[in-house]
């Protein structure tokens, strides 16, 4: 058998890294729907989606005279716009004198700043009828994502990449913004142009004859912003159009929008809705009462319709008073009715269309769409948002110009627009600045925007790329989110994982348990997103040649889906072409044939079997298709596809567990979540990082048992844990309760070594200006021990080795008469200064103000430390074991790591098992396993598989083997199931989680110890703790833990009135108490006027703060007491 | 309980001797008496090994624990580990020619474009007597580290004698195999079979050594086992007779210490003497 590690090739793409061509290609095409979105908003041949984004901003006209919206005298106008947006690379500013002017975004995350390139817009106005004019006018500096078509990056093969600071193999798709990566999450939302019939109870709180029917449609214009639009179905059958306008939602009858789209009168309405059906009565008596009921406007033709409209709406719309109620009107019509079509025959004929499924609906003749479902749902890309949120703040630099004029009309100042300083003036006045806008939606990740963007929510759109290890790195990438609004949802509904979803497109393995559970997924690693629009200008005129002219003959239709499928695999139209067919059917979805060929939409590979090429399907049509999975699988004239690989339907996470198809589905879960958690490789550029905290196993190494999948990533270069020889025994307790044993002298000898790097940065002045105040270094005063530590620059040498309190920089404080002031290192374990960054600023003028300090803090395996193999079986150290008396096979063979049988049966994770034995037959012959799933099957099992070659290593065919103890040298009497399974060191250690506390801070309200690690507080001796205490009858105990070294008090208390308030210390009273000579201090109740009944008790300190804040409401407690004999 | 064997006297058959192990069959001896060889061999054969490393210079990619941590595995000549001191029995304070080696490295990249290796040939030894293990001339040494031009090590590094006990590095051997009764006739272990012995259990590679148990052969109760198949596998820092030397050396050390103990206190009252040794 020959290797098949590739470590050769490896380390040749290491050593020589190509300046043409990737080494792992495929790493790049995950990302692509983030990159490719972001490209998409400037892509060079239609300028992107950014001009039809400035197309689609309207002009802002504003007079320097305050007039009413309607009388003709109106004064001066001037009219701004504007026609162009240009965003440059990102580039050092003009004031900076420099030789290369390029800014790479390893420059940025080293020295926490924003990568971010020029934003201009050119600006156009015109007065009154003049000529127009223009200015390029600059609003900021736009976060730019890495490796799009503004970064620097683009184009960069390894060898640039790497002289650029970067990963090899660097992806991109994320920002930086102040150092840190951001990512925009993909979002769910709902599929854009196509009709949902809805049933939700909410629909029907709208009003008193609302219903809960409706049908919805999200409608995306050409700049990828949408505009939602819902059809409500009213008790007496009347239709109402609702649409939301800056976060406010408005209604208005169908009727009149449809009369207000072409001139048409009731009987063509009626025609066009009923069409045909005169003896659907259902139909045909809703349509008469709805024209009926809309002759109570008394209005008929579009053009009082239109002007009715834009009578009622110019308010709410700020209309500049120059338009007609007519004009106003159409603009109405144009800006928030069915936005992604441009002619309103158009939109009149697809009203019809939602009308007449929403009778149906209410007729009961088809089913509601279900949001839930994928078939219904398109991903918002990163890029789309971004540039949502561009044209939103676009939008407001104009409305700010306006405001300006408003506020010097207001307070008289003189406006004169044909005073040319004034114009440039006003423009500088205005609030054009959108480029701090963009980073801080990117930094929070909230959406700060009147018009809420036709989205559910305002928070949680940016997370940050950790880069803990590569695989969550790169699962950041491809996770898909619900969105936040349903997580707040009581019902498990939307959570669910159906059938139409996880069947190729989003991964039904790859979510996390708990709270996110099912709304944050994962893409199967061959879905891809469409982020071009693809090529169907041809579809109509073939529809037409098909002879589709209105409505089509329910025969045809499957015939002419058949044809169109055929021609995508010609090049008239794209392959991205999604050509969804519903059959008609009793109940069920209302049938059509629905074309998709927009952006955003999840689409996957699977082979045609017509023709034997790769077809790509979409989840809308995916529904109604009958693809096998595997050849046998195959029913003759109706299955028209097959799967390429049965694995596609997984995430990359899931394909990387070994063997997945033998465990039981949770195991799998868990491994996805734990692969996360995993101290790996997080970069190769280490040295040039600057995360907060970075994991790093040193001793990582290639899995012996692999799938294909991990070589097409190039996953060797980012190893995540290391091949472990595992026995399953019980062996001295120490594995009880899924702990592990630990060879010791596997530990000496470096195994699961780890290292964490801790970022610390000392900012001295923040602002420049005002004069340098601080200067890194070490004044006069320095006392000579701290120059052990420290050089005389303040910054401490390479190597150093800190302990808690230890210097960590000095600096000398002008402010203080040269004083030189500590930065001690406050961690409690010892660190290494690993390296040492100046950061300078943006001019590169100023004395150094900022450093960053990387410790390095070593994590060697201690008892208590998580570990787990790849199937969702992870374990707590419990013992280092001395070699000498582990248990060892007849080689003399010896575990790293002892696993109790006991963790197997009930969680069935056979994979594990059969991992054990491919690897141990995997290092016997040197040779890579392939643990793809689904390899294996009934009649060729994966035992024989390895079984075979395990016997021809001379090794037990089952993978046991006789063991004997270390300790007597005995043979056990049960052979020990034994082999190499690939394990993973997890982030969670118990340095960073151990908590102890004797005496220590206590609440200054209730004086009861504090809570929490970092203020070493106590932990909490709570209900059920007590009960159990109780239980046993440990009263003592029980005060010792609730009282004593809790919140002990004592008090006075007066007997006789049961108030622990009343007591006061009095010294006058001395005198008085003549046969108790020895009290200095004399205690008394204030009310009853004596120190007779006045009783030291021992009482917690919270009772006496209850005490108290119900006596400041005027609530008495009164105790009762007993003499204690 | 082993049953008495003082008429036969103990055996053991060297089968094969080679630079890097040694495999032999002990027989006539005891099983714990075999097993004590084993844990010997794996855990108390002293050697020399780096166990301090100061550090003056490393600008390489790799930390300094990380570089120490590897220079201490790296196995130094220890044939004559004997003539030095453990350093705790020295009198010096910390270390002295008595009882450590001092070794010294300085390596620094100067070409470009060149990865250069820093390998354990690069460790200059105080002591000729003890100096990193290399395979003939054409031996490469062990990897430490690799350096880009301008990147240097220089470091010094204080070898001291231990025992595997204390750290795997003061190991002498990789591993000691260890087998007896390859055909089960004892009965310790019950091998497990699913439908094949013959297919499922390849038999022992000291099944040929061992005597098979003949067709229908009683099952004898009283059978201790008495054979044993060792094979010591060095890492190079002892030859592997000389481990197996060193353990019954450590092993005769052992018992004569407890009969010096026996002799040194008068008999039964030894247990009334102070324990001030804990």
């Amino acid at each position: 058998m020959p290797s098949t590690f590739n470590t050769c090739e490896r380390e040749r793409l290491f050593l020589n890294p190509s300046d043409k061509k990737f080494g792992i290609p495929e790493l790049q095409k995950l990302v692509k729907p983030h990159i490719d979105s972001f490209n998409s908003l400037l892509e060079p041949p239609t300028k992107g989606i950014l001009n039809y984004a400035v197309i689609d901003i309207d002009p802002v006209e504003i007079f320097d005279v305050k007039v009413p919206y309607n009388s003709t005298a109106q004064g001066n106008k001037l009219k701004v716009w504007i026609e162009e947006v240009l965003i440059s690379r990102p580039l050092l500013s003009e004031h900076v004198r420099a030789k290369k002017r390029r800014i790479y975004p390893a420059e940025c995350r080293e020295r926490f700043t924003t990568y971010a390139g020029k934003m201009n817009i050119k600006l156009c106005w015109k007065i009154n009828d003049a000529n127009t004019n223009f200015e390029t006018k600059y609003v900021g500096m736009a976060p730019i994502m890495v490796k799009s078509n503004r970064c620097n990056l683009q184009n960069l093969f390894p060898k640039q990449l790497i002289e650029n600071h970067e990963e090899s193999e660097e992806m991109g798709g994320y920002f930086i913004v102040n150092g840190i990566e951001k990512v925009i999450r993909l979002l769910l939302v709902q599929r854009r142009n196509y009709v949902m019939a809805i049933i939700r109870p909410s629909l029907a709180s709208r009003g008193a004859s609302y219903t809960e029917y409706g049908v919805s449609i999200r409608c995306a214009r050409q700049d990828q912003t949408t505009m939602t639009n819902i059809i409500h179905y009213l008790k007496n059958g009347n239709c109402m159009l609702r649409f939301s306008w800056k976060k406010q939602e408005y209604m208005i009858p169908v009727i009149l929008i449809m009369k207000a789209l072409i001139e048409i009168n009731d009987k063509g309405i009626f025609e066009q809705l009923v069409q045909g059906e005169f003896s659907n009565t259902f139909l045909t008596d809703r349509v008469e009462l709805m024209l009926q009921e809309f002759k109570s406007f008394g209005i008929q033709s579009k053009e009082q319709c239109v002007s009715f409209l834009g009578e009622k709406f110019r308010i709410i719309f700020s209309i500049s008073p120059s338009y007609s109620h007519k004009q106003a009107g159409e603009h109405i019509l144009k800006k928030v009715i069915l936005v992604h079509l441009k002619h309103n025959r158009d939109k009149f004929n697809l009203l019809i269309f939602m009308i007449r499924k929403l009778y149906s609906l209410v007729a009961g003749e088809c089913s509601p769409d279900n949001s839930d479902s994928p078939q219904n749902q398109e991903i918002l890309l990163g890029g789309h948002l971004y540039g949502m949120l561009i044209k939103e703040k676009l939008g407001d630099c104009l409305n700010s110009i306006r405001a300006v004029v408003a506020a010097d009309i207001a307070n008289n100042r003189p406006v004169d627009f044909n005073d040319k300083k004034y114009i440039t003036n006003l423009f500088n006045r205005s609030n054009m600045e959108i480029g701090r806008k963009l980073a801080y939606f990117l930094a929070t990740g909230n959406l700060a925007s009147n018009s809420g963007l036709d989205l559910m929510q305002t928070s949680g759109y940016t997370i940050v790329a950790e880069k803990l290890n590569f695989y969550r790195y790169i699962s950041h990438f491809r996770c898909v989110h619900r969105g936040s609004f349903f997580t707040q949802m009581k019902t498990t509904t939307v959570r669910k994982l159906l059938p139409e979803s996880w069947a190729g497109f989003i991964c039904p393995v790859h979510t996390p348990d708990g709270a996110p559970c099912g709304l944050l997924n994962h893409l199967s690693h061959t879905c891809r997103i469409i982020t071009t629009k693809p090529n169907v200008e041809m579809v109509p005129s073939i529809l037409a040649e098909m002879g589709i002219i209105n409505r089509l003959a329910t025969g045809h239709a499957q015939s002419i889906v058949n044809k169109l499928r055929l021609l995508k695999f010609e090049d008239e139209i794209s392959i991205d072409l999604e050509i969804g067919y519903i059959p008609p059917s009793n109940g069920g979805q209302y049938p059509g044939i629905y074309l998709f060929s927009e952006q955003a939409r999840m689409m996957r590979p699977v082979k045609y079997l017509a023709n034997n090429e790769v077809d790509m399907i979409g989840t809308f049509e995916q529904v109604y298709m009958n693809i096998a999975c595997l050849e046998e699988d195959v029913i003759k004239d109706v299955t028209t596809h097959i799967e390429i690989k049965p694995t596609n339907m997984l995430s990359i996470l899931a394909n990387l567990t070994p063997f997945s198809d033998y465990n039981q589905s949770p195991r799998n879960m868990y491994q996805c979540q734990m692969a996360k958690q995993t101290m790996g490789t997080p970069s190769t550029a280490i040295m040039h990082r600057t995360d907060n905290k970075l994991y790093r196993l040193q001793t990582g190494q290639t899995p012996i048992v692999r799938p294909l999948l991990h070589n097409t990533l190039g996953l060797d270069g980012f190893p995540n844990g290391t091949n472990a020889i595992v026995a399953v025994i019980s062996y001295t307790g120490y594995d009880m309760e899924d702990a592990m044993i630990i060879n010791k002298s596997a530990h000496e000898r470096g195994f699961k070594y780890g290292t964490i790097y801790k970022s610390e940065i000392v900012s001295l002045d923040e602002f420049y200006d005002s004069g340098i105040k601080h200067h890194f270094g070490l004044g006069a005063d320095a006392p000579p021990s701290l120059r052990e530590k420290l050089d005389n620059d303040g910054l401490p040498f390479i190597g150093t080795r800190l302990k808690m309190g230890d210097p960590l920089c000095a600096y000398i404080d002008d402010t203080q008469g040269g004083k030189t002031i500590v930065k001690q290192y406050k961690g409690s374990e010892d660190a290494y200064v690993d390296k040492v960054r100046l950061l300078g600023d943006d001019s590169g003028v100023y004395e150094v103000q900022k450093v960053q300090i990387m410790l390095r803090i070593p994590r060697p395996p201690v008892i208590g430390d998580k570990f787990s193999s790849r199937h969702g079986q992870k374990g707590i150290l419990s013992r280092l074991w001395p070699q000498v008396d582990m248990p060892f096979t007849e080689s003399g063979m010896q575990p790293d790591i002892i696993i109790n049988p006991h963790a197997f049966p009930s969680r069935m994770t056979i994979g594990m098992f059969v991992e054990s034995m491919a690897g141990k037959c995997g290092a016997m012959f040197g040779v890579a396993q392939d643990s793809t799933p689904f390899r294996f099957n009934e009649e060729f099992t994966a035992i024989d598989y390895f079984g075979e070659q395990l016997v021809r290593a001379g090794y037990n065919y089952h993978g046991n083997e006789p063991m004997y103890s270390g300790t007597t040298g005995e043979e056990f009497q049960a052979d020990i199931y034994i082999g190499v399974v690939y394990y993973q060191r997890l982030r969670h250690m118990v340095s960073d989680k151990w908590q102890v506390r004797s005496t220590g801070p206590v609440h200054n309200l209730t004086m009861q110890p504090i809570g929490g690690r970092k203020r070493s507080g106590g932990i909490r001796f709570g209900e059920m703790e007590r009960d159990s205490l109780l239980a046993h009858g440990m009263s003592f105990c029980l005060q010792d833990r609730l009282m004593n070294c809790s919140d002990f008090s004592q008090c006075h208390i007066c007997r006789k009135c049961g108030s622990i308030f009343t007591s006061l210390s009095l010294k006058t009273h001395y005198q008085l108490n003549t046969n108790r000579a020895y009290k200095k201090h004399h205690i008394q109740c204030n009310i009853c006027e004596t120190s007779r009944w006045i009783s030291l008790v021992k009482i917690p300190y919270a009772f006496r703060y209850l005490a108290t804040e119900l006596a400041s409401m005027g609530v008495k407690i009164i105790l009762k007491t007993k003499d204690d004999d | 309980m082993d049953t008495y064997t003082g008429t036969i006297k103990p055996e053991l058959k060297i089968q094969e001797l080679t630079a890097e192990k040694v495999k032999f069959i002990l027989t006539n001896v005891g099983l714990s008496m075999a097993n004590a060889l084993r844990r010997i061999m794996l855990s108390e054969i002293a050697t020399i090994a780096i166990d301090m490393v100061e550090f003056e210079l490393n600008t390489s990619v790799l930390a300094d624990e990380f570089i120490a941590h590897r220079l201490g595995l790296i196995p130094l000549d220890s044939t004559e580990a004997e003539k030095i001191k453990y350093s705790r029995e020295c009198n010096c304070n910390g270390a002295c020619k008595e009882c450590s080696v001092e070794l010294n490295m300085h390596v620094k990249c100067t070409e470009e474009d060149i990865t250069k290796d820093v390998t354990s040939r690069d460790l200059v030894s105080s002591d000729p007597r003890f100096t990193p293990i290399q395979e003939g001339p054409k031996d490469p040494g062990i990897l430490i580290a690799k350096l880009r031009k301008g990147q240097e090590i220089k470091v010094k590094c204080i070898a001291k004698k231990g025992v595997a006990k204390e750290h795997a590095k003061w190991s002498p051997c990789a591993a000691v195999a260890f087998e007896y009764d390859p055909f089960n006739k004892l009965r310790h272990t019950k091998y497990w079979i699913e439908e094949d012995e013959q297919r499922e259990w390849p038999a022992s590679r000291n099944a040929a050594d061992d005597f098979a148990p003949g067709d229908g052969e009683a099952f004898d109760f009283n059978a201790r086992p008495n054979r044993f198949y060792f094979e010591v596998e060095t890492i190079g820092s002892m030859k592997p007779e000389d481990i197996v030397m060193n353990a019954f050396k450590k092993l005769l050390e052992k018992i004569s210490s407890i009969q010096m103990g026996m002799s040194t206190n008068d008999g039964m009252s030894g247990r009334d003497q102070p324990r001030d040794s804990y």
